[in-house]
């Protein structure tokens, strides 16, 4: 089987990545902020605020993981994390397997270490520019490595600061990220198709998220919606 | 500046626990034959994770009694579809999100 030619990886694709970020960049601050704050209440300190930000790299599951978070941990707690954390961002998984015919053309290491940086808004800005034409690996990169810099940075200010910060959903930050993710998204609905996929992710997540404890909605209304789109025919 | 060894556990399978699912499927996609019915399912795979991501959160803020999500999230839409404006929809949908709370809230 011949392979495609390699998708090109260029500084210019970074920058135009890390440009397109921008609108969003207040609100992963803010989010940032408020998990090294909320951080101080589990005993963390600056450097493994810090370090939770710059390694794990994945809010979501680090604000639920605090929740739980304990001084003293076991084999068993530990191996519980990794559960939790797995199935919080379980939703990386499909998201990766997506990146497959763009990404999958570049040379395994620089293919894996650019899927390091991949988090839900640089994946949903990569999914535009595709739609729109796009074909620079960099445009993921750049993209990745700004939100990646802004997170950590932010975390640790978040932690300095500790409290005081104002309340996000307040002022609407919650709708910062979850609003860019629709203004990524329209732009591929093209049909029968979207229509019947996203129908059936949006009812069968619902319906899950409704139903079943933890953060299975995400990735069973996915998969239903994806294989729901995949298997409507029509004249493409 | 100090890092305790516990916690520096928790955070390293953590860190671990996400890599393992950043690699995963593009892994696992190395050894599915990507077929024209594959091909579809992938393509249709993005909407579908952002569509499971945001609507169930949307909906039991509403159930809960705060429709501020829920409105902003069709701001954003209306915004999208008339200007394509990501900057506008985000700048939108924060500003009717935060006055659906600030009235209702």
């Amino acid at each position: 089987m011949t392979k495609p030619p390699p998708v090109p990886l260029t500084l210019a694709g970074m920058a135009e990545g890390a440009r397109a970020m921008l609108p969003l960049m207040p609100g992963i601050a803010a989010f940032g902020m408020a998990f090294g704050a909320a951080s101080i209440q589990k005993s963390f300190t600056l450097l493994e605020a810090t370090l939770s930000s710059a390694l794990v790299f994945a809010g979501l599951a680090q604000m639920v993981a605090l929740e739980g978070w304990t001084q003293h941990w076991t084999a068993g707690s530990l191996l519980a994390l990794g559960f939790l954390t797995m199935t919080v961002n379980m939703r990386h998984v499909l998201m990766g397997a997506s990146l497959r015919p763009w990404l999958g053309t570049l040379p395994a290491w620089k293919s894996y270490p650019a899927l390091m940086m991949m988090a839900d808004n640089n994946w949903a800005g990569a999914l535009r520019y595709r739609a729109e034409g796009g074909s620079d690996a960099g445009f993921f990169v750049g993209s990745g490595l700004i939100t990646w810099v802004v997170w950590v940075l932010a975390t640790a200010v978040g932690h300095l600061v500790g409290g005081g910060i104002p309340d996000p959903k307040a002022v609407g930050i919650d709708l910062v990220v979850p609003a860019f993710f629709i203004a990524m998204l329209l732009p591929n609905w093209k049909g029968k198709r979207e229509a019947v996929g996203w129908g059936v992710a949006a009812a069968v997540s619902t319906a899950v998220s409704f139903v079943l404890p933890g953060w299975w909605f995400i990735v069973i209304g996915a998969v239903a919606g994806a294989l729901a789109g995949g298997f409507t025919d029509d004249d493409r | 500046m100090t890092v305790d060894a516990g916690t520096l556990t928790a955070i390293l399978v953590m860190a671990a626990a996400t890599a393992f699912n950043r690699a995963g499927g593009f892994w696992l996609m190395r050894l599915v034959p990507v077929t024209p019915r594959v091909r579809r399912v992938l393509d249709c795979l993005p909407g579908a994770v952002l569509v499971a991501l945001l609507v169930p959160g949307a909906v039991q803020g509403a159930v809960k009694g705060d429709m501020g999500m829920l409105g902003g999230l069709a701001a954003a839409l209306v915004v999208t579809r008339l200007t394509r404006s990501d900057l506008l929809a985000v700048v939108v949908a924060m500003a009717v999100a935060a006055g659906i709370r600030a009235f209702w809230g």
